[in-house]
């Protein structure tokens, strides 16, 4: 039974968490068969290769990603137009980035500035040769 | 002229107050307080709980050591099943970062046993190792096919 991302976005957080857990006792049962040493073994430390192991691990990995995903797409949602926005959901970039001035204060002028632009703005012209 | 001046004494008083008061202020006579004591304890003040203006993380976080990551796989070493048929416990690897009261409650959650006692070691590989003594009610080896080991 392979898990499927866009199948798991269809499912309630109930739901996710019920697989979850499934997922996990899966793996606890396929750890405990991969570190039994059955009675045959030449060394006791072996490790038996039990194949389903990796994919149930990436199950799990997917059903958490979900999980988050759906939770943080819900989350922006409920803040969208707040004023105050948790840390985590706000632009990440980089620090000096996110303390650089926006576009909005780069272009702010001075009234003075306005008006001398306005009234005296740089000429073009040529001369006739 | 005897009504008079009695009528008029209060309000003369009235305004001489209020005279001394637009001159001089309300606050000149300053009263200090009577210490008894030599030495000098902080006031208490109002301390206002926190009503933060907007959680700075948006969930927040699950405990990524739940009873699945902390039980990760039984022990059946010769040894172990010797702990099992005689000593009535089981024998699991944990991790590292358990304590003995949460394994116990991780055993009890996964495999509805309950432990008497829980005692562990560190291993010299580095993993902890955690002998599980079931109550005398609980048969270890059942437990042991319960959970498939044997």
């Amino acid at each position: 039974a392979s898990v499927r991302a866009y199948e798991l976005r269809t499912k309630s957080k109930a739901e996710l968490a019920k697989d979850l857990e499934d997922l996990k006792t899966e793996l606890a049962s396929l750890r405990v068969k991969q570190h039994s040493s059955s009675s045959g073994n030449q060394q006791q430390q072996q490790q038996q290769s039990v194949p389903r192991i990796t994919t149930v691990r990436k199950a799990i990995a997917r059903v958490n990603t979900v999980i988050s995903q759906v939770q943080r797409d819900q989350l922006r949602l409920f803040y969208k137009g707040a004023k105050y926005t948790p840390l985590d959901l706000r632009v990440k970039k980089t620090r000096a980035i996110r303390r650089r001035l926006t576009n909005f204060e780069k272009a702010q002028k001075t009234v003075k500035a306005t008006k001398k632009e306005r009234h005296f703005p740089q000429r073009k012209y040529a001369i006739k040769a | 002229m005897a009504p008079k001046t009695t009528t008029a004494a209060p309000a003369i008083k009235k305004a001489a107050a209020a005279k001394k008061a637009a001159l001089k202020g309300t606050a000149a006579k300053v009263t200090r307080k009577v210490r008894t004591n030599t030495t000098f304890r902080i006031p208490k003040t109002l301390r206002l709980a926190r009503t933060p203006k907007y959680p700075r993380r948006s969930v927040p976080r699950t405990p990524t050591l739940d009873a699945h990551a902390i039980i990760k796989f039984p022990l059946n070493t010769e040894s172990a099943m010797k702990k099992i048929e005689e000593d009535n416990t089981l024998v699991f690897i944990t991790d590292v970062r358990a304590n003995k009261r949460q394994i116990k409650d991780a055993v009890q959650r996964l495999y509805d046993v309950s432990a008497v006692k829980v005692n562990t070691l560190i291993r010299p590989d580095g993993a902890k190792k955690a002998y599980v003594k079931l109550d005398a009610d609980v048969e270890a080896l059942e437990v042991a096919n319960r959970i498939g080991f044997i």
